[in-house]
């Protein structure tokens, strides 16, 4: 599926959910448990992120299962605020009211889900993700990833989101977007000043890297 | 038989902060630089990489990146009286070893002594009479006015990037910034880092009091920056890791994140690590120094012949290479003859807890090394000392730096020191306790000085640094009198209980105080009294340059880096700029 499809897609769930038309409210008719944490109605966020928050490699739609819930929630704010830009997200965020995005944060942090399947990497390209990934490089001056994002990028609570697990079209779009500049929602450009650093082919060997690191450490 | 190497225009003995700066601009100027290293190389990546550079008992206990006392101790005592000591596990300061130096395991704390700490002996007795001070204190002017500096010091800073708020620019007082300062040519090249809790806190009641609260100047950046050298720095991300350890982010101003990379490109640089160097080596006159003479890392020795010589290892190394290489006239505390050693200095710190109930969440591991707020209300001769009976002052601020779980236990006062009573205190105090730091200038006194130790040597053969050091009366009675200014701040904030800790003395080597060691190759304006002349040129050999805090006539109310860092690009440019142009004496003796 490609980007424009991703968001036709979208806008047509959103069309077809009466219970998110109007601001701030909540509906009922939602097939999801009242039991779950947050008892959020998720099937519009299950259009795209999939049943169990799995995500869809091909779609730059992350796999938000088992993620923070505080990561989540400040994504779901910053969308709704426009300080991470989106059309599609900013469509479903902004409708929320703060306490409907804490109880999705919620549910999806408690979610777990099997991992996507990843397009193949090569053995040099996996290296040089481990690389970055574990111990950085002082030529193009960028620390590990997990001295932010955790051991083996299981992420940090509070702190920084997983990366272990996470599809590689995601990563590597988010990575791209932070050295463009066109996302920002990120605290002390803390991520603009290591993918400033990094050039396609890392971006690339990180991405597959964290992709295929996911079944050890991930739900 | 030490073999003779081919001759070099300089040799810098020590690669950390200073010598990095020094052998960078004098490689760029053309000259043939080698840089003498005892440690080993280190680079953000790999070696300050997390998860392994935050091994608090690696790092923080064990000591891991500071100089080898199992080789190169320095022996203590309190008092002339007594015999001296090696000291075999480093507790009150923490020289470091390797390369970027001690300021790898810096805090960041940035500070700019203040105009009347250069002139203190002239302004003290210009305030307070002839007769003010004790019999005791050797303090002296320093030979070099803050107006000489002030360029000097805002190149350092903007090399670092230094966050913080101007307090004074051109002599405009800045809201937000400290309204004592000296004046600054322009602005902090990066915004004050985010006030904690704590600091916040403290600025309400502090200002409340009628101080004047501001942000701690840090070199642990509040934003990303690109300093003149073309060096990019990220954002400090508090994790609280700062002193004692090396920053994996490329976020605290070490030589490492902001010059090296530039002094290593330079073909007309050489970097030699794992060189001990054993003395700076003299002609026949003793009035001129022919090079040094190391040891490398498998034993072998080297002549490194040089036609100019400068010394930059951390302070108390400073004094030792001059005292093994029988440059200038050791200092006896007997006769008041002599200079090297003379005016060995410290710091005076202090401490107040304090301990609210449990509604205060402080998170106090939440911090950077320099990311807090302060007052300098009662640091320096910002206040009337009249009648107080000493000088010097202590900046008071909520500056705690960490949270960890090792060394952080705050417990109030009748605490057992160990024990379940003392593991409840803990779990109770932990997050709901302020600690103040009171940072107190350290006056020099004739019985404090450092020579060489009859009795102990290092692992080469050569004999230790002996230190004699006790805390001047001057600077006890200033401890007592700035906590009680600091413990009124504390009720002020509404704790529960509040415990001032004045430093008491005697001075203890095993407990841990600053590694703000200064003085014995003090600056001047006359050899009597000084090693170096006001360009850290030796007095008496003038193709000998000495650069460090050790130049500190006496020391003042501040952390002292920055100060050393305006003094080295002020050496510098009379290195350059003088000195380089016709070799010889620049101030006539």
């Amino acid at each position: 599926m490609n980007r424009a499809c991703a968001i036709a897609t979208g806008l047509l769930v959103l069309a077809a959910q009466p219970g998110l038309t109007s601001a701030g409210t909540a509906t009922s008719t939602s097939k999801t448990s009242a039991k779950s944490p947050g008892a959020a109605d998720i099937s519009v966020c299950a259009a795209c992120h999939g049943a169990h928050g799995e995500g869809s490699a091909a779609a730059h739609v992350p796999r938000i299962a088992g993620q923070s819930a505080e990561y989540l929630l400040k994504q779901l704010d910053d969308y709704a605020s426009g300080a991470r830009e989106s059309a599609i997200m900013a469509n479903f965020a902004k409708p929320l009211s703060a306490e409907q995005r804490g109880q999705l944060a919620q549910r999806y942090a408690a979610m777990s889900a099997p991992l996507l399947s990843e397009p193949a990497a090569n053995p040099a390209q996996l290296a040089r993700g481990h690389q970055l990934a574990y111990q950085g490089d002082e030529l193009i001056r960028v620390q590990a990833c997990d001295s932010c994002h955790g051991p083996d990028g299981s992420g940090v609570l509070h702190a920084a989101p997983y990366l272990a697990g996470q599809s590689s079209e995601y990563i590597g779009g988010a990575l791209k977007a932070f050295r463009a500049g066109s996302r920002k929602n990120d605290a002390g450009e803390l991520m603009r000043s290591v993918a400033g650093h990094l050039a396609d082919a890392d971006i690339a060997a990180v991405s597959a890297y964290f992709a295929n690191e996911g079944s050890a450490t991930r739900p | 038989m030490a073999q003779r190497l081919k001759e070099v225009d300089v040799v810098v003995i020590g690669v950390g902060m200073v010598g990095t700066m020094v052998s960078k601009e004098l490689a760029a100027a053309g000259y043939k630089v080698v840089g003498l290293e005892r440690g080993q190389t280190r680079e953000t990546v790999p070696e300050f990489q997390s998860p392994g550079i935050h091994d608090e008992l690696r790092f923080d206990v064990r000591k891991a990146l500071m100089q080898d006392n199992t080789r190169e101790p320095v022996s203590f005592r309190n008092q002339a009286s007594q015999v001296a000591l090696p000291v075999r596990r480093w507790e009150s300061f923490l020289p470091g070893t390797g390369l970027g130096g001690s300021m790898v395991h810096w805090n960041g704390q940035t500070y700019r002594f203040h105009a009347n700490d250069f002139q203190l002996a002239t302004r003290t007795r210009e305030r307070y009479g002839k007769n003010f001070l004790d019999s005791d204190l050797t303090i002296q002017d320093w030979g070099v006015t803050y107006d000489e500096l002030e360029p000097h010091y805002d190149r350092f800073e903007y090399l670092l990037g230094t966050s913080g708020k101007a307090g004074n620019i051109k002599g405009q007082i800045q809201p937000g910034g400290d309204p004592h300062e000296s004046p600054r040519s322009r602005e902090y090249p990066t915004r004050p880092q985010k006030e904690h809790y704590q600091g916040a806190l403290f600025r309400k009641a502090a200002g409340g009091m009628g101080y004047h609260p501001f942000p701690q100047p840090s070199s642990n950046l509040s934003e990303p920056y690109t300093n003149p050298e073309g060096l990019k720095l990220n954002t400090c991300v508090f994790c609280g890791f700062c002193e004692r350890y090396a920053c994996e982010h490329y976020a605290k101003a070490v030589p490492q994140t902001v010059l090296l990379p530039v002094l290593l490109a330079d073909p007309n640089f050489e970097l030699r690590t794992g060189c001990q160097v054993q003395r700076i080596n003299l002609d026949s006159t003793k009035k001129h120094a022919t090079g040094v003479t190391y040891i490398d890392a498998v034993g072998r020795e080297f002549e490194q012949p040089a036609a100019l010589v400068i010394t930059c290892t951390f302070a108390i190394n400073n004094i030792r290479m001059l005292l093994l290489s029988g440059i200038g006239k050791p200092y006896d505390p007997a006769s008041g003859q002599g200079v090297v050693g003379r005016n060995y200095a410290y710091q005076t710190m202090s401490t107040v807890a304090s301990f609210f109930d449990e509604d205060v969440i402080i998170n106090p591991f939440m911090a950077s090394g320099a990311s807090g707020t302060l007052i300098n209300d009662f640091a320096g001769d910002n206040f009337d000392h009249s009648g107080l009976g000493f000088i010097g002052g202590a900046f008071i601020g909520a500056v705690n730096t960490n949270g960890r779980p090792i060394q952080y236990h705050p417990t109030p006062p009748g605490t057992p020191p160990w024990g379940k009573a003392w593991k409840q205190a803990v779990l109770k105090h932990y997050n709901h306790t302020l600690m103040f730091s009171l940072h107190g200038s350290s006056q020099a006194a004739r019985q404090n000085y450092a020579d060489l130790d009859p009795t102990y040597r290092d692992a080469w053969g050569q004999p230790l640094l002996r230190i004699t050091f006790d805390f001047p009366q001057n600077d006890l009675r200033m401890a007592e009198y700035v906590t009680s200014k600091a413990v009124e701040i504390g009720k002020a904030m509404g704790a529960k209980q509040v415990a001032g800790s004045p430093r008491k003395g005697p001075y203890t080597i095993t407990q841990y105080q600053t590694t703000h060691n200064t003085g014995g190759t003090v600056m001047g304006e006359s050899p009597r009294t000084s090693v170096v002349n006001r360009y850290l040129q030796s007095w008496d050999v003038p193709n000998v340059f000495v650069i460090g805090a050790s130049n500190y006539p006496q020391n003042a109310s501040w952390n002292p880096t920055c100060t050393l860092g305006a003094l080295t690009y002020w050496a510098i440019d009379a290195l350059k700029n003088k000195y380089l142009k016709n070799p010889g004496r620049l101030v006539s003796a």
